[in-house]
């Protein structure tokens, strides 16, 4: 495999990973980790597909809580991801990824632009699909959870 | 909590006590075929294409990204073939000026922008699911504001070594009747793709 079909395939996983938290569709997330994949975010970590689709069928719920269109609904929340650097090695892949996200929970039901943050992913091939062994996310507008100071670029190529 | 939700967790809960392999078939990731990443590169162009299309009112290029026969849908109907698709088009553009304007009444620079996109490819054919979100000056002062977002559900086909939208259909989230989902819009496209196989 080349470079550019590996990382096609990886980007393609990123995007059905998103449309699955969006939608709220907990197997289609959970799908995209490793049997023994770890999704470490806000709320917690969640270790091995099982526990990361208990994460996925409360992410409604949660999100729904903290963003809510002007008439108190649970607002449409949608990830966007932008550039990402993503080295490869045989069946191991490391992604540092830019994302944002909105939704529509301005004044009269308008875009609202909450918040940013990286993706430090590691991925596996397993039988021929590339998948998130291990998630971390990032987000700059929470204590805590704040990526860098140092470019993560550079912890990735080390690991890599 | 929803009852589906409540079935599905336990569902779940039961597979993994009894060890039954817990991943449900429909949710694995799909195979893609060897020349993937060529033919989604070219997709992508496409799609970029599309864009800069619009936003620079070239409706000749516009029509040329769909296949003769292709149609495309969104908040204004439903348009089949170029010469119905530019019509379409045009139309709305001259009427859009109306909503998205400078604070002195110019029509503002709206620009379209894709986000991340899930592409299948099968021999031929190709099917995508893309976020998109639009952007212009029209904010307070003519400062840049973002309107509104939705997704792209397209079908691809490649005529002649090119790739085409052979279908379009434009979904946005602050347009009633015209919002996406509920359900992940990308079971509906894997289940496309492997009806195509059989």
């Amino acid at each position: 495999m080349s470079y550019a079909a590996d990382r096609a395939e990886i980007e393609d996983l990123m995007a059905r990973y998103l449309f699955a938290m969006d939608y709220h569709d907990a197997d289609a997330y959970a799908g995209c980790f490793t049997e023994d994949g770890e999704l470490d975010w806000a709320m917690g970590v969640a270790k091995g597909r099982e526990a990361i689709r208990a994460e996925a069928l409360s992410f409604k719920a949660k999100i729904g809580e903290i963003f809510k269109d002007s008439e108190g609904r649970p607002a449409k929340l949608r990830h966007a991801v932008c550039q990402k650097a993503i080295r490869i090695e045989g069946d191991r892949a490391w992604n540092t990824g830019f994302w944002w996200e909105m939704t529509n929970g301005g004044p009269d039901g308008s875009m609202m632009t909450p918040s940013f943050g990286i993706y430090e992913d590691e991925l596996v091939r397993e039988g021929g699909h590339w998948l998130f062994r291990r998630r971390k996310i990032y987000n700059e507008f929470l204590a805590g959870r704040e990526s860098g100071p140092a470019n993560p670029v550079r912890a990735m190529d080390a690991a890599a | 909590m929803p009852k589906t939700i409540a079935r599905t967790a336990l569902a779940a809960a039961i597979l993994t006590m009894t060890g039954v392999p817990s991943m449900p078939a429909d949710a694995k990731q799909p195979t893609y075929s060897r020349t993937y990443a060529e033919d989604r590169a070219e997709i992508e162009d496409l799609m970029a294409r599309y864009l800069f299309a619009i936003d620079y009112f070239d409706w000749d290029s516009y029509v040329e990204t769909f296949a003769p026969d292709g149609e495309l849908e969104f908040a204004s109907g439903t348009s089949k073939g170029r010469d119905a698709i530019r019509a379409a088009v045009t139309s709305f553009s001259s009427r859009i000026g109306q909503f998205y304007h400078t604070e002195d009444g110019k029509p503002a620079k709206l620009r379209h922008v894709v986000l991340q996109s899930s592409i299948r490819v099968e021999g031929n054919r190709g099917w995508g699911r893309t976020l998109w979100v639009e952007m212009a000056n029209h904010g307070p002062k003519d400062t840049m504001k973002m309107g509104t977002y939705g997704i792209y559900e397209d079908e691809f086909v490649k005529l002649d070594g090119h790739w085409f939208i052979a279908k379009r259909r434009v979904l946005n989230e602050f347009l009633k009747g015209r919002e996406s989902g509920p359900t992940n819009p990308v079971r509906d496209m894997d289940a496309l793709a492997e009806a195509s196989k059989k």
